[in-house]
């Protein structure tokens, strides 16, 4: 009995020493977060390198993608970029975390806009301000909202790539029909509704609109202009339960109560809302930018795009993600990465990468230029949302977003499937939510 | 390890030192052992360290935070709806895959061409991975143009929102699991019923004892031992159910399906609560095994008891 024990300790050891080796060997990504190259150094250095770019650019982005790529590396025959596609957001950031947990990054990464606090508060990305001003480029060509949301605590961490807002896609055949404009204003909800919405004998047969209720993406814009917050200044508490803050979901209330409202909740609900506004069964769909093409490609009816209503203020979120630089990767690295970035978002490119990959674009002069003015001729759907160029604001940043923003989700989802009053749970999903902030 | 123990070997092998013939027995099962050192018995002792600090994977150093992340679990009310969900999932899960399983089992239990085509079929849904088979019944219950619902209108009935209903949500995950699980019980069902003397069957039935007396008094207390260990096996895997959460219902609508593996993740990758999630992983680790072993124990001791002339055929 002895021996066998003796023998298991030899064994225990020797499998700690492999697991030890396995560990160490991982450990190529030194950081040396010194001070960057001066613009003429960083343009002189042409050695041969090459970077890891981490993305989520789907099938259709693909194309798009290649020809920045081939185009970049005219630019920077030394560079060489390798694309890795990491899956959807959710799996990016998972394999991002794994990385940086094994100290082995790569130079340039997506990231979804709303996590970037989480990294950007453990140091993981690295600060573009050096860079931006090494180079002088112009920040002030780029929509603030877009810009904005890729900034944390004072610091530019990003910049953005593939940028979406939801919109609203309506019926236009059918609104030009029945004679009525999409509403504008809160206040002209009311009468919109009236108009538009359909019902037999209780029952609702066509929806005035529909607010997607499974991603708090759609209605958190709505919560600030109705005039309300989700946190409070310093963002230590909630006041979703303020006046205010309660304004846009007794709204949906009362909408959804007299059934000219369709609120999705739940997976699979997206694909159920786009079925039915294709079938006519809802008027108009609040949705990402995104998906305009596909509403156009599949309708067989026209389609027009109109800004989300506004009351005290008229703003949509940001959506889609962005392109930062890590911290850990090591200096060369990170100055071929910051090339890329500085390419990849730059508006010589930026219409034809926007309208390639189905986003929106990000600079002012872009969309002005020559190019962009014939984009909107091929694209006149887009253009009623660049006249709220500067309305694309950034979402709320907290490290605590992706947890406390599932508790006022619940009461979304409570109002939609259970038919409660979301005035009386609010209180708890706020208690809720001071309690997980309370951690930060 | 057990050639030095039996006879033959001791007498081969007499001059050689015994701690040499440990050695090498120890050599040939490294490669094994190294993998599971490195890849379940590390990991797990790394969770536990990970499970008393608030680490969210991305920070460069870990924080000391004691029992915390257990505190906060224990005190919260998640912890106890999920494990909610998870058990109505789990007993139901096995209920079901055993219960339809033994009744295949003895449906099937004839060897002719048709029958076993049948089997064939009610065992194939077993190859197919999870996220497949989740990924086509996503559209099956889908509430606009999924089959089911186009079957119930044929019917005459009103249509279901089978996914986006929480009271309907974590039943379509047990009709999933039960669908892929069924055809794998059938066939070890059918493994231990050809097990069983014909014997009994032919004594009883001279003794005058009906088909329902002869599968009460013959055939469950023989399976036993099979039913134990399908039992055992199902309840762990139903118990980690994760991929089909995660592809046909996120965990929703309103919780109704967050079983504990996706609270897990959910927490980890969605949430950046590495420290904790490690602390949930710690007490569901412990939950399973308690649960798994009472099963062992109290299972045991009725097969003892019921049949000892049982064991006695099985093991001559």
């Amino acid at each position: 009995m002895n021996k066998i024990k003796k023998a298991l300790s030899v064994l225990a050891v020797s499998g700690m020493a492999f697991a030890s080796i396995l560990g160490c060997s991982g450990s190529g990504g030194s950081s040396s977060s010194g001070d960057i190259l001066d613009a003429e150094e960083a343009a002189q250095d042409t050695t041969p390198i090459t970077i890891q770019y981490w993305h989520s650019h789907a099938e259709a982005q693909l194309e798009g993608l290649d020809y920045m790529l081939a185009e970049f590396h005219k630019k920077y025959p030394h560079i060489t970029v390798e694309p890795v596609f990491q899956g959807a957001y959710v799996d990016l950031h998972k394999k991002l975390q794994a990385a940086v947990a094994a100290k082995e990054v790569p130079a340039v990464t997506n990231v979804e806009v709303s996590v970037l606090p989480n990294f950007a508060d453990s140091g993981v990305f690295a600060d573009l301000t050096p860079y931006i001003e090494r180079d002088q480029v112009d920040l002030n060509d780029f929509s603030q909202g877009m810009l904005q949301a890729y900034a944390y605590n004072g610091k530019q961490y990003g910049l953005p790539l593939i940028v979406s807002t939801s919109v609203f896609i309506y019926n236009k055949t059918l609104l030009d029909e029945l004679g009525v404009e999409p509403p504008q204003t809160w206040d002209d909800i009311e009468a919109y509704n009236q108009k538009v919405a359909l019902k037999e004998g209780g029952q609702t047969t066509r929806y005035a609109f529909s607010v997607p209720g499974w991603d708090t993406w759609y209605y958190d814009p709505w919560i600030s202009n109705g005039g309300g917050s989700i946190l409070n200044e310093d963002m230590t508490a909630s006041t979703l339960d303020q006046p205010d803050s309660l304004r846009w979901i007794q709204n949906f209330y009362k909408w959804l109560q007299d059934g000219s409202l369709h609120m999705g909740f739940g997976k699979g609900a997206s694909g159920d809302m786009r079925t039915m506004f294709l079938e006519g069964k809802i008027a108009m769909v609040q949705h990402t930018s995104a998906v305009i093409k596909t509403y156009l490609e599949s309708a067989n009816f026209e389609v027009g795009v109109s800004f989300i209503p506004g009351d005290k203020e008229r703003k949509s979120h940001i959506g889609g993600a962005g392109i930062v630089l890590m911290e850990g990767a090591d200096a060369r690295e990170k100055e071929a990465g910051w090339k890329f970035i500085e390419f990849m978002t730059s508006a010589e490119h930026n219409i034809n990468w926007a309208e390639k990959v189905g986003y929106l674009p990000t600079r002012k002069s872009a969309i002005e230029s020559e190019e962009g003015k014939q984009y909107f001729e091929r694209q006149p759907q887009y253009r009623t949302v660049f006249e709220h160029f500067d309305d694309v604001a950034p979402r709320l940043q907290h490290p605590a977003y992706p947890e406390f923003s599932e508790k006022y989700k619940e009461v979304v989802g409570e109002m939609i499937l259970n038919g409660k009053d979301p005035t009386s749970l609010m209180p708890e999903a706020v208690k809720q939510i001071n309690d997980i902030l309370s951690d930060y | 390890m057990t050639g030095t123990e039996g006879p033959g070997a001791a007498t081969n092998i007499k001059r050689r030192p015994k701690a040499w013939e440990y050695m090498k027995d120890f050599a040939f099962a490294l490669p094994a052992l190294a993998m599971l050192l490195i890849f379940i018995y590390y990991p797990l002792v790394n969770s536990f360290y990970l499970s008393f600090t608030n680490w969210n994977m991305t920070r460069p150093n870990k924080e000391f935070i004691g029992l915390d992340n257990y505190e906060k679990l224990l005190t919260g009310d998640t912890f106890y709806k999920v494990l909610g969900i998870t058990f109505t999932y789990t007993v139901f899960d096995v209920l079901l895959t055993l219960g339809i399983g033994l009744m295949l089992a003895l449906l099937f239990n004839v060897t002719s061409r048709f029958f076993n085509f049948m089997r064939s079929v009610i065992f194939m849904p077993h190859y197919i991975s999870m996220v497949i088979v989740s990924m086509v019944f996503l559209w099956i219950f889908n509430s606009q143009y999924g089959l089911m619902n186009e079957l119930l209108k044929f019917l005459g009935l009103e249509p279901v929102d089978w996914l986006t209903n929480p009271k309907t949500a974590l039943w379509v995950l047990i009709v999933v699991s039960v669908w892929k699980g069924v055809g794998f019980a059938m066939i070890i069902f059918i493994a231990g019923l050809r097990g069983i003397p014909l014997e009994y069957y032919e004594a009883s039935s001279i003794d005058g004892a009906s088909k329902w007396t002869q599968f009460r008094k013959i055939t469950l207390p023989l399976l036993s031992p099979i039913t134990l260990f399908l039992v055992v096996t199902n309840f762990i895997s139903s118990m980690q159910v994760f991929q089909s959460v995660d592809v046909m219902t996120n965990g929703g609508p309103l919780e109704s399906t967050k079983a504990m593996v996706y609270w897990i993740y959910e927490m980890a990758f969605a949430e950046f609560r590495t420290g904790r999630a490690s602390a949930l992983i710690i007490m569901f680790f412990i939950m399973i095994v308690l649960l798994t072993v009472l099963q062992m124990y109290v299972s045991r001791k009725k097969s003892i008891t019921k049949g000892r002339f049982i064991s006695k055929c099985l093991h001559p």
